[in-house]
């Protein structure tokens, strides 16, 4: 089921192409230095991400979701803890009054954040592995990190999982992105990746 | 319009329903030219058809050059992905209004904006690559939020006031001190906080009734309001006669003095107080405690200090101002 570490390394090193454009576009969007940075990546059960959230504290998450179809369908999830996705709406719109509840305006804003990071994230994957997808618009969605992740599916169900941390001026932000994956696509990630090593060596 | 050359599968009513669409439609082809505006479109950015229609999206609309609308745009058409401008990060990214018959009194409306690339397969049926640009009006959903937030903030701060004494309650102190205390830190700057109690309250209560004691409590009150003046500065009732001063930006020897001006004008208020075993009038005690940013202290430390140094006035004889220690 799982991804050898030097798939797993591959896929680190082709994911951070599309990371640092995120970073670039959210840069631009704050109008101040915005880094991310991808700690770990892994193969791992829906279960184990929430269990990981849930010790951190973080039951309740706020979530924005994309689907993604081509030769492997996916539906790309960024989970941050609640508290967090406020004071990151708050760090992008640059406001000094704290936020209480992320509002339907909030919401949106967060969207259009998520809707930048996934895309550039999904633009590099694809230039690198020449793939191709279709995207869906971005949509919010708050509750428990269970609800959020088995909208459809079952807990043991695998994901590639991404730790992204942003660091923005002093704020440091813990966001998870998973993509929820069959076991078809899981197959195809890993010929993919198997693929576009064989080109390289 | 010159309409794409395949066959055209479109129902009578299509062009119907989108120029009765309360929303705003563009369609872009390829070359950012505008190949379609819808008539809600048309009439909120006051533009006839024939102005827009085959001319480039740039021409029409110049103000969004550079903008985070343009840059969206860009990586839309190159991504294939669709993408959002939120209201939020950009209130109004077109020249899009409320049509209103006052000249001159139009309102840009808040916008949210949705940018959509034709896919692959849809491109290839339609010979051409177009971008659909949807614009919603969100100027009611945006003031009825910030007419909300409004009110929540007044609230918020009805529900930190002390009804007797109109200083902040135990609730703002709760809330204030913490974050006084990070600014501080980050600023580098000391923060004092001076604790009060009104010496003997119980025995003036005893001899004068608890309506004089209430108004004794105001009149304490209004000093420390005089005193602690600037905007940063928070006074707050703590218990039954304690009130609590927190003074951003204050050394200890500064916040001394203020201190001792309250105990002053207290004094000066000569209010009656028979039971009083330090004077013939109300008098207070007060401690005072200062955070050094770069110290570790939590604001229940800053407090316990504050408290320590109020009961060394108090065993001291009252009427005086004890620490920082």
């Amino acid at each position: 089921m799982n991804l050898s570490p030097l798939e797993l390394e591959t896929l680190a090193e082709v994911f951070n192409v599309g990371v640092g454009q995120a970073a670039r576009a959210l840069s631009q969007l704050a109008g101040t230095t915005v880094q991310l940075n991808v700690p770990r990546i892994d193969v791992v059960s829906k279960l184990n991400v929430s269990t990981e959230l849930i010790n951190q504290g973080a039951d309740r998450v706020c979530a924005v979701r994309q689907l993604f179809s081509g030769v492997l369908s996916t539906e790309a999830v960024l989970m941050f803890p609640v508290q967090q996705s406020l004071q990151l709406v708050q760090m992008m719109v640059g406001d000094d009054v704290p936020l209480e509840q992320l509002g339907e305006m909030e919401q949106e804003a967060l969207a259009e954040i998520g809707n930048i990071l996934l895309n550039a994230v999904v633009s590099g994957v694809a230039d690198v592995f020449k793939l191709q997808f279709e995207g869906s618009l971005p949509y919010v969605e708050l509750g428990p990190v269970k609800d959020v992740l088995c909208a459809q599916g079952e807990l043991t169900d695998p994901v590639l999982s991404l730790q992204i941390d942003f660091a923005i001026d002093s704020l440091q932000i813990h966001g998870f992105l998973v993509f929820l994956l069959d076991l078809e696509s899981v197959e195809s990630l890993r010929t993919t990746v198997q693929h576009f090593l064989g080109v390289l060596a | 319009m010159n309409a794409p050359s395949q066959p055209c599968h479109c129902h009578p009513w299509s062009a119907w329903v989108l120029d009765h669409l309360q929303l705003g439609l563009l369609v872009l082809d390829a070359h950012d030219t505008i190949v379609f505006a819808n008539h809600w479109l048309l009439t909120h950015a006051n533009l006839t058809s024939d102005a827009v229609l085959g001319k480039p999206l740039l021409e029409v609309f110049p103000q969004i050059q550079d903008s985070a609308f343009e840059r969206a745009l860009a990586l839309t058409v190159a991504s294939g992905y669709p993408s959002l401008l939120s209201q939020t990060l950009h209130p109004a990214p077109l020249p899009i209004f409320l049509p209103t018959s006052q000249r001159g009194n139009d309102k840009l409306l808040r916008q949210s904006i949705r940018i959509i690339p034709a896919s692959r397969q849809d491109s290839a049926l339609m010979q051409q690559s177009y971008t659909l640009i949807q614009i919603n009006d969100v100027t009611q959903p945006f003031m009825r939020e910030r007419l909300l937030k409004a009110q929540a903030g007044r609230l918020k701060g009805l529900a930190e006031v002390d009804v007797l004494t109109e200083l902040g309650n135990r609730r703002r102190l709760d809330e204030v001190l913490p974050q006084a205390m990070r600014s501080a830190r980050k600023a580098a700057q000391p923060l004092s906080l001076v604790m009060f109690d009104v010496d003997y309250f119980k025995q003036f209560n005893d001899s004068y009734g608890h309506l004089a004691g209430d108004d004794c409590l105001r009149q304490v009150a209004q000093r420390l309001r005089e005193v602690f003046r600037r905007p940063q500065d928070v006074v707050a009732r703590y218990g039954g006669e304690e009130m609590v001063a927190v003074l951003p930006e204050t050394h200890g020897q500064a916040a001394r003095k203020l201190t001792q001006q309250v105990l002053h004008k207290v004094y000066a208020l000569g209010i009656p107080h028979r039971g009083s075993a330090v004077a013939d009038r109300v008098t207070v005690s007060a401690g005072v405690a200062v955070y050094e940013p770069g110290t570790e202290l939590s604001p229940e430390d800053l407090l316990k200090a504050a408290d320590q140094a109020l009961y060394q006035a108090k065993s001291g004889g009252r009427n005086q101002v004890c620490g920082p220690m």
